[in-house]
């Protein structure tokens, strides 16, 4: 349920707001549902995953140009090791470790602040 | 309580870090965060069938309705009720295609280059400021804007540009800003303005003139006549030879006892470039007489470096002033090569020599006065200020001499024509646009300064014309060629060739005009433009395809601009594979073997093609690298010179080497060894020779490559194709016809063809961003769509967007 709630709260925030806009929704979500730590850190990076993944791919499904493989191509020189990655996996590993670190440490950090302040 | 705050807290903490960490770049690393949101970042740019172009927008400053109509090519037709709202819809337009392009090249200009990438572009941006560009950029537009007409024309296309900018959302960036992490400014006259600047550097912006005042220092007056003669051995010019000129010539300036200064140190280095002989152009027009029609088919393909975005942008251009079809440069307003109802014009770089160097003596090490013509003059200076990103301002100053800039490295002023501000280049095109006769094209010709051009004309009453357009210099003979003095008010630029005297030739009887930056005119011309033009080999082969064509159609047109004949293999090979015939140890190999029977022709399979452009580079560095070291800031002769001492005077001296004072070497040894060096590399970079790893297309592996060259997956390579830079379709590794368009001419209604290499968009994440390239390999032409009225119907035609102004 708190995993429905911060997937359609975060995408429309995401859609109006800035990139970062899943850390907000995921901090006063998890402040106000108040989940376990351990729950709010996992629920909240799973949404967060979800939606950027999710959406990464939807996009992805339709690029005739290529412009993932391009964007891609760019981090190859730095990163030979990854050469043979197809570029739409290095695109949605990445996704996920942005918004899977951002939303998780916000989910933790709602439920963490709402325990502070209501002493427990 | 204290541990208990920090206990809760630090997630907070962790996510805020986060955010900020990855919202900025490091380094190199752009903001990861950002650029991989798929709500924001790069893959908000992935285009899929153009849905956003149709519909309608308000843009407030509109007057009336505008209908833009994009077809199957992703071209825009543009329809407007005036032509300010007509510059107006071409600035929007060409902004929302090609946005971060044209700011980049207003930033590369402008020497502001640091702002977005910091450090590593300073030096370079203290070139561009240290030339004048920007300054001489602001004076003109300061000009222009009290102009009634050029400024008008600028504000218009000013503010479309800006309706765009002001419209963009952070996921609408082009995807550069995004990687780059930057934003675009507003638009502004002063750009426009700059992205002419850019073209007279691209095209006015090299020079010899330090390597060859080097070699005079070191040989002297008579080799230097005799190795770098004043007119090839082998041209055919502009205009014809034979052609009387149509003036009384003006008095010259006194040729002063002494013509240069010469620095005190042998090794003069500008930091000006050397001419790059890869940007040249062919153009080209034939009467009715040659034509199946009976009426002029017009040809060109102007030669630039070979970019993504494409430095061309196709449209068409329509209100009730003018109707016209053509590429514009991204960021200037009007077409700059195309054709309406009635002409068609096209240009190429004239190459005359209009930058020259003064050695100034200044009173002392503050460069606050120099000596001219018997007085203390004072300098004029200007602090440049750099703003770097990341990193506190740097300054620097540029003195100024009544000459121009003076280069802090050396001490010398520059005296360059496009540092000059008078006229108004974008009225040319302007007018061009709308002109319906000869008398137009003279008329609009009049307002051009520079990059001089040669313009070739078409109209359909059947006249056809060529007039190496622009400011020229009025000279003494050989003023400039080397070092000049700058105490010496006779060294000084005294005046103008005027413009009617400009070379130029109408309805020639040949049947036909052409230029492919060649001399403009023969030794019969009265004025002094300069003593090296481009190459003879391309002007040779047009003229010569030219002269053998009756009842040519717009395809054989589009054959010749795809002609890879090599004219230097016609020339000078048989006199060369004569020497290699004596050599056992060659006359047998493969590569001896496929030049012997090649055609002469720089097909993309053909390994000769590489055999040969590879021998004569190190033809040239073999014979001239020992006396003319250009690492020690010397010039070479040029191919026509060399070949003509190889044909003619093969006892030279300049084929012994004088780093083997034992041995004495012969022309053939030269040739022998230069041949065998060439072979050695050939094998050392592409393996031992075979029909595939040898082929040309291979070899050469032209190259299409973004702007921002970190951004190698934005590029093409290994593009296939033939040409050189002795072919017609001189297609070289990073160079090469940057737009190829014939017109046939009509009485009715003309048919034009076109492609470039590239696509309309600047978009990486469009299908239209480099999808005319297979096209230009192949040498095939697109035919243009150019519509009678907004409301013809096409089968081409893909999506309506309307502007509409704001309601009042």
């Amino acid at each position: 349920m708190v995993y429905i709630l911060l997937l359609l709260l975060g995408s429309a925030a995401s859609y109006f707001g800035p990139w970062w806009a899943m850390a907000p929704v995921c901090f006063i979500v998890c402040a106000a549902v108040r989940p376990p730590a351990g729950v709010a850190f996992r629920i909240s990076a799973l949404a967060g995953i979800t939606l950027w993944v999710g959406y990464s791919l939807f996009l992805y499904r339709d690029d005739p140009a290529g412009l993932t493989g391009k964007v891609a191509g760019l981090f190859i020189p730095a990163l030979p090791a990854v050469s043979d990655v197809p570029p739409v996996v290095l695109v949605a590993v990445i996704a996920a470790c942005v918004s899977g670190l951002i939303s998780g440490f916000s989910g933790l950090a709602g439920a963490r602040f709402r325990q502070l302040i209501s002493g427990s | 309580m204290y541990m208990k705050r920090i206990r809760h807290g630090w997630p907070l903490l962790v996510a805020v870090f986060l955010i900020y960490g990855l919202d900025r770049p490091w380094g190199a690393v752009p903001p990861l965060g950002r650029l991989f949101s798929p709500f924001a970042g790069f893959l908000q740019n992935v285009e899929r069938a153009r849905d956003t172009m149709s519909g309608s927008t308000v843009l407030p400053g509109l007057r009336g309705e505008v209908t833009v109509w994009y077809d199957d090519n992703a071209v825009p037709h543009i329809f407007a009720e005036n032509d300010d709202d007509l510059y107006f819809a071409q600035g929007y337009v060409i902004a929302r295609d090609r946005l971060w392009q044209m700011e980049f090249y207003t930033l590369l200009v402008a020497g502001r280059l640091t702002e977005v990438v910091g450090r590593a572009a300073l030096d370079y941006d203290r070139y561009h400021r240290r030339i004048g560009l920007a300054r001489t950029a602001a004076a003109i537009t300061r000009r222009l804007e009290q102009d009634s007409l050029a400024g008008r024309i600028l504000r218009a296309y000013a503010a479309g540009v800006n309706a765009y900018v002001d419209q963009l959302t952070e996921k609408m960036l082009p995807v550069e800003y995004k990687l780059l992490n930057y934003r675009p400014e507003r638009w502004s006259p002063y750009k426009s303005i700059l992205m002419l600047m850019n073209m007279r550097n691209t095209l006015n912006g090299g020079s010899h003139d330090d390597r060859l005042t080097n070699v005079l220092a070191r040989y002297g007056q008579d080799i230097v006549a005799d190795l770098f003669p004043r007119y090839p051995s082998v041209e055919s010019p502009i205009v014809p030879a034979g052609t009387p000129w149509p003036f009384t010539p003006i008095a010259v300036p006194a040729r002063p006892a002494a013509i240069t200064a010469p620095p005190d140190t042998g090794g003069w280095a500008s930091r000006v470039p050397e001419p790059a002989p890869q940007v040249g152009s062919n153009n080209w027009a034939i009467g009715g007489g040659r034509s199946a029609t009976g009426l002029p088919i017009l040809a060109n393909d102007p030669h630039l470096q070979l970019t993504l975005p494409s430095i061309w942008y196709q449209m068409q251009l329509s209100s009730p002033s003018v109707n016209v079809y053509g590429v514009a440069l991204p960021g200037t307003p009007a077409i700059i090569i195309g054709f309406n109802k009635d002409v068609a014009w096209g240009v190429t770089n004239t190459g005359s020599d209009v930058m020259d160097f003064y050695r100034i003596r200044f009173r002392d090490s503050s460069r606050h006065a120099y000596w001219h013509d018997g007085q203390w003059k004072e300098t004029t200076l200007q602090v440049e200020t750099f703003r770097l990103k990341g990193e506190p301002d740097v300054h620097d100053t540029v003195y100024y001499t009544h000459h121009g800039p003076v280069d802090a490295t050396n001490g010398l002023a520059m005296r360059w024509v496009a540092n000059e501000t008078d006229g108004a280049d974008l009225l040319t095109f302007h007018y061009l646009n709308r002109a319906a006769n000869y008398g137009d094209y003279v008329k609009a010709l009049s307002y051009f300064t520079a990059p001089a051009q040669n313009f070739v004309f078409a109209a359909n009453n059947g006249d056809i014309a060529l007039i190496s357009n622009g400011k020229l210099p009025l000279k003494w003979k050989e003023q400039g060629r080397f070092l000049l003095d700058g105490t010496d008010p006779a060294h000084d630029w005294q005046g103008w060739i005027p413009r009617a005297h400009n070379p130029g030739v109408k309805n020639p009887p040949r049947g036909y005009v052409s230029s492919a930056n060649q001399f403009p005119a023969d030794t019969t011309y009265p004025y002094y433009l300069g003593w090296r033009f481009a190459h003879s080999a391309r002007a040779l082969r047009i003229n010569e395809r030219l002269d053998a064509m009756t009842q040519a159609t717009t395809d054989s047109l589009r054959v010749l601009q795809n002609d890879n004949f090599n004219g230097d293999a016609r020339r000078i090979l048989p006199r060369l594979l004569a020497s290699l015939a004596a050599d056992d140890s060659v006359r047998t190999t493969a590569e001896y073997g496929a030049l012997r029977t090649w055609n002469y022709r720089n097909e993309a399979d053909a390994t000769a093609a590489s055999v040969f452009e590879y021998w004569v580079d190190e033809l040239m560095s073999e014979l001239w690298g020992d006396d003319l070291p250009p690492d020690e800031q010397l010039l070479y002769p040029d191919l026509d010179r060399t070949f003509e001492l190889i044909d003619k005077a093969p006892g030279s001296r300049w084929f012994d080497r004088s780093d083997t004072p034992d041995t004495v070497e012969t022309c053939d040894d030269i040739l022998r060894s230069s041949f065998k060096k060439a072979i050695r590399k050939m094998t050392e970079q592409f393996g031992p020779y075979s029909e595939q790893a040898w082929a040309w297309g291979r070899v050469k592996g032209t190259r299409i490559m973004h702007l921002v060259p970190n951004l190698t997956s934005f590029g093409r390579t290994g593009v296939w194709n033939g040409g050189g830079n002795a072919s017609v379709n001189a297609t070289s590794i990073t160079h090469g016809p940057s737009w190829r368009m014939v017109v046939q001419l009509d009485t009715t209604w003309p048919t034009g063809f076109g492609v470039y290499p590239g696509g309309q968009s600047g978009n990486p994440g469009s299908p239209f961003y480099d999808n005319m390239i297979d096209r230009w390999a192949a040498g095939r032409l697109d035919t243009l769509l150019f519509m009678k009225h907004a409301g013809e119907p096409s089968e081409r035609l893909r999506h309506r967007l309307v502007l509409e102004p704001e309601m009042k």
